[in-house]
């Protein structure tokens, strides 16, 4: 194995190895200081830096389009196989660089932002498994192990959704979003079955699987299902502003930084397939372009900061799909990449935003003067207040998932409940006699 | 077991595995006292014979050997992890009698001691001063499959004259009449729908850990993979996909049935159920990625639901028997440790990258949808249901406002955090080195593929083996033949 060989192992693994250290001297009772924890974390994500710089060192000086390191097979049976092989290339780097260096200064940030939080612990283990888990899947040389990464960013992003576990809402909030992104990964779940089953193959390590004609379409439109359900495209954008309620850091590096960005990542290393059908790549345009138009109107009537950087967030990446679907792939690079670091830098001030403006108009000698111009004047009024009881809704976008597929769902699942109760011999004894009230005694009003 | 070269030791192994728990329980009948010990030390018995089994078992041939000493393993970490309020010689007696009983099942090669093994394993489960449930649905549904599956070996004998499975394969023996009979039993026993409400029945109101024990027995699907498809290659060709959509229909059913359920027990069961009915589903496949992905879920779903169950009774006892999941009861504060071995366990069965689920999962979802590509997407949906509901469970178990009613409550004491830390590391280590557990596993699934598929396959050498015929071995069952 050679230097930057070993180079891109280490940038992957090492936040995986450091997370599950962590994870499992927890497990037996030991819990490290905020001190140490935090300077663990950012030795790990500036060894990373290096090595990645090694790796960029030696792609520019040799001229190597990708640096390639196959492990074999993690598991085969028979003709189906699962390629355990890294891949640094020229799409994949940036995304490389971009979340080591965005979990580093997260990293930093939350040391003190989240100085003394009760779950400064977890904070910290759930970030180096986000940073492994996105590695993994920007690193990743087959779809098989892109999946891999691809759920860790999931789960590792729904747990920090639901952080502040001490509120309901949070909580719930975080089972919703958590719906969604296992919905649209049976996308990728069978995407990638199709591939195998067409193809013969899911990697892109040497070349994209050989699918043409009806075959690209049905392997392109359910990677966009995917690709759609993690950057919460339409119509699945209704679960982002739930995603808010996360401490501020994670909301940065998640939906302003890293996550938001893997669906388009996907679509911009699935290109080649994209190319050959005309149906997906129109689907892609006009899914980008409607979340786009959604998310500024959508983000116009959002009454707090966090919310209104997520609807921003929303519309630039509806224009990174947009470019992807036209094939423009550097600008969508590009974009991405500059819109990842303003966004987690603006997500970062959002706490602090009142403090900003208050400087700046003390700087200027008082408040900017509004110019009285809004697109929206185009509009007439009748239009203007539908648009703004649209927007005020969301578009109604969980409106219409809750009334046609979450409650019917429900009601068939409470169906099924009346037909299994039948011939259920009543309350059991487990019931009719609780033991202990799970109320605590002031709740039950007792003194 | 079938296809194994001749082993003089194994009657002895099988009899030490099978023979341990079962005399541990005359000595618990007579002592009435220690019965965490002499649990712990006859299923520790078990774990060793069986591992010199596995030892001795030739590459590719040792599934049975692999799901004793998986069953043996459980059960030791049952009877650590069991609490001292429900840990009377009772309990301790009826889990080594159902690990002796599951034992004789796995080991068998004869249909009557199969037979045996299944009926008595299910009879701690029968009698009131053991696990019997409060309701009657799981009493039925047990006695249903036995008198189904006695049925079906009396007509199978009665028409074949023989008893020994490797005699009677690709013989189709008592026609579409046993067959009919032997799916009846697979639908009682492992709950497939419309027999599936006995398992959520049997978790609610009987005792939680003896009960997930029971379950992850899989009787059911060792009848479909040692039975009825070497038995019947061409019966079970034309009709098993009818049992394969009724697995799937279960997987989806219990997954829905899931979403709205509050009590904790039942919800368990009914994830338990589904990821059960994919074992089916799989095994049904008859592709070599299938069945290897059923039999390497086998484990995962194993392991991971008595885990769960464990952790939940061990969270009765603390913080009371009436918990529910319909509001936010906040116990990770209470016990945090035992809501990270929850997470990861109930993260493993549906599928989480890094555990050997995640393996699993893949390989089923990839054989399903080969032999059904309709239907087959059933189970990645029911599989992503599944996910949300252990989710919802968790959050509604562990989340929440702190509660203040309790006095100070110890989270995993050391025996339950090693035998929880245990399982745990056996998820994640097969989940990085998944291909340990499948190498094996896919060499099995090819003798079940072919042994479905060929008439007589199981005497038959293979091309890629070498010439030498496959000849069963005697086993514990010697004495019968």
């Amino acid at each position: 194995m050679s230097s930057s060989q070993a180079a891109l192992v280490f940038v992957v693994m090492a936040p995986g190895a450091v997370f599950f250290s962590l994870a499992l001297t927890w497990l037996v009772g030991w819990v490290p200081s905020e001190r140490t924890l935090s300077r663990i974390t950012g030795l790990t994500f500036t060894a990373c830096l290096l090595a990645l710089l090694h790796l960029l060192w030696t792609l520019a000086s040799t001229g190597d389009s990708a640096i390639v390191v196959t492990f074999g097979n993690w598991f085969a049976v028979h003709e189906y196989r699962f390629p355990l092989v890294l891949m640094a290339d020229h799409l994949s780097l940036p995304f490389l660089a971009m979340t080591v260096v965005l979990s580093g200064l997260i990293g930093q940030f939350s040391a003190t932002y989240l100085h003394r939080e009760s779950g400064f612990f977890r904070f910290f283990v759930l970030l180096l498994l986000f940073a492994f888990g996105s590695l993994l899947a920007f690193a990743a040389g087959s779809f098989d192990l892109l999946i891999g990464g691809w759920e860790l960013v999931g789960i590792t992003s729904v747990l920090l959704i639901a952080f502040f576990d001490q509120r309901p809402a949070p909580v719930e909030n975080s089972v919703r979003v958590f719906a969604v992104y296992r919905a649209c990964d049976i996308g990728l779940l069978v995407a990638v079955f199709a591939m195998h089953n067409w193809a013969g193959n899911a990697s892109f390590a040497t070349g994209m699987p050989k699918l043409a004609g009806a075959e690209a379409t049905v392997v392109c439109l359910f990677l966009l299902l995917a690709a759609a359900g993690k950057a919460a495209q339409i119509p699945f954008s209704g679960w982002l502003p739930r995603a808010m309620e996360g401490p501020t850091p994670s909301s940065a590096i998640f939906y302003g930084g890293i996550s938001i960005h893997a669906g388009a990542y996907l679509l911009l290393r699935v290109q080649p397939l994209l190319v050959e059908t005309r149906i997906a790549s129109i689907c892609v345009i006009v899914i980008g372009l409607a979340t786009a138009v959604y998310g500024t109107i959508a983000g116009h009537a959002s009454a707090d900061a966090k919310t209104s950087l997520a609807f921003a967030s929303l519309t630039q990446v509806g224009v990174v799909f947009v470019e992807i679907g036209f094939g423009l792939r550097s600008i969508a690079i590009a974009h991405i990449l500059g819109h990842a670091v303003v966004r987690t830098l603006q997500f970062l001030r959002a706490p602090s935003m009142l403090h900003d403006y208050h400087r700046m108009h003390s700087a200027i000698g008082g408040e900017i003067s509004p110019t009285g111009r809004h697109l929206e004047d185009l509009f007439p009024e009748r239009t203007r207040l539908w648009l703004y009881r649209w927007a005020l809704d969301r578009g109604h976008l969980d409106t219409i998932l809750d009334r046609w597929f979450i409650y019917p769902l429900l009601q068939i699942s409470r169906l099924f409940a009346a037909l299994d109760s039948v011939g259920r011999s009543g309350r059991t004894e487990r019931q009719a006699n609780p033991t202990i009230s799970m109320r605590s005694p002031a709740e039950q009003g007792v003194e | 077991m079938a296809g194994t070269a001749w082993n003089p030791g194994a009657p002895v192994l099988d009899g030490i595995a099978i023979g341990a728990p079962w005399l541990a329980v005359a000595v618990l009948t007579v002592l009435r006292g220690h019965a965490r010990i002499v649990g712990l030390m006859a299923s520790l018995a078990s774990v060793a014979a069986s591992a010199l089994l596995l030892l001795a078992a030739p590459k590719g041939e040792s599934l049975y050997e692999a799901l004793m000493l998986l069953f043996s393993c459980l059960t030791a970490a049952a009877t650590l992890v069991l609490p001292k309020r429900d840990c009377d010689f009772r309990a301790i007696g009826g889990i080594l009698f159902l690990l002796g009983a599951t034992l004789l099942a796995y080991s068998s090669e004869n249909l009557v001691v199969f037979l045996m093994g299944w009926v008595l394993s299910t009879t701690p489960f029968l009698r009131e001063s053991w696990f019997r449930a409060r309701s009657w649905r799981p009493v039925a549904s047990l006695l249903l499959s036995s008198l189904a599956l006695g049925a079906a070996v009396s007509i199978i004998y009665y028409s074949g004259h023989a008893l020994s499975v490797n005699t009677l394969s690709g013989r189709s023996p008592g026609g579409m009449a046993a067959f009919g009979l032997l799916v009846v039993a697979v639908i009682f026993r492992k709950g497939i729908w419309p027999a599936h409400a006995w398992v959520a029945d049997a978790a609610e109101s009987g005792p939680s850990i003896p009960t997930a024990l029971l379950l992850n027995g899989h009787l059911g699907a060792l009848l479909v993979a040692k039975l009825i498809l070497p038995l019947y290659p061409r019966t079970a060709g034309n009709l098993f996909p009818i049992l394969s959509w009724l697995a799937m229909a279960t997987a989806i059913y219990v997954a829905i049935r899931a979403l709205t359920e509050n009590s904790p027990r039942r919800l368990l069961a009914y994830l338990a159920l589904s990821q059960s009915a994919c074992i089916l589903a799989g095994l049904e496949s008859r592709t070599s990625e299938g069945i290897t992905g059923a039999l390497v879920h086998w484990f995962v779903v194993t392991v991971s639901t008595t885990g769960l169950f464990g952790i939940l009774r061990l969270l009765e006892v603390r913080f009371g028997e009436n918990l529910t999941a319909s509001d936010y009861l906040g116990l990770a504060g209470h016990a945090p440790r035992l809501a990270v071995f929850f997470a990861v366990f109930g993260l493993a069965l549906v599928g989480l990258p890094g555990t050997l689920s995640f393996c699993s999962q893949d390989l089923l979802i990839h054989g399903t949808l080969m032999s059904h590509p309709v239907t087959g997407i059933v189970l990645p949906i029911a599989t992503a249901m599944n996910a949300v509901s252990i989710l919802r469970l968790f959050a509604r178990l562990f989340l929440g406002r702190r509660r203040t009613g309790f006095t100070h409550m110890a989270d995993a004491l050391p025996r339950e955090r090693w035998t929880l830390a245990a399982g745990v590391l056996f998820v994640v280590l097969g989940g990085l080195f998944p291909n340990l557990i499948v190498a094996q596993r896919s060499a099995e699934a090819d003798r079940v593929a072919m042994a479905s598929a060929a008439p007589n396959a199981w005497a038959e050498p293979r091309e890629d083996r070498g010439s030498a015929p496959i000849i069963a071995p005697p086993r514990f069952d010697f004495w019968l033949r």
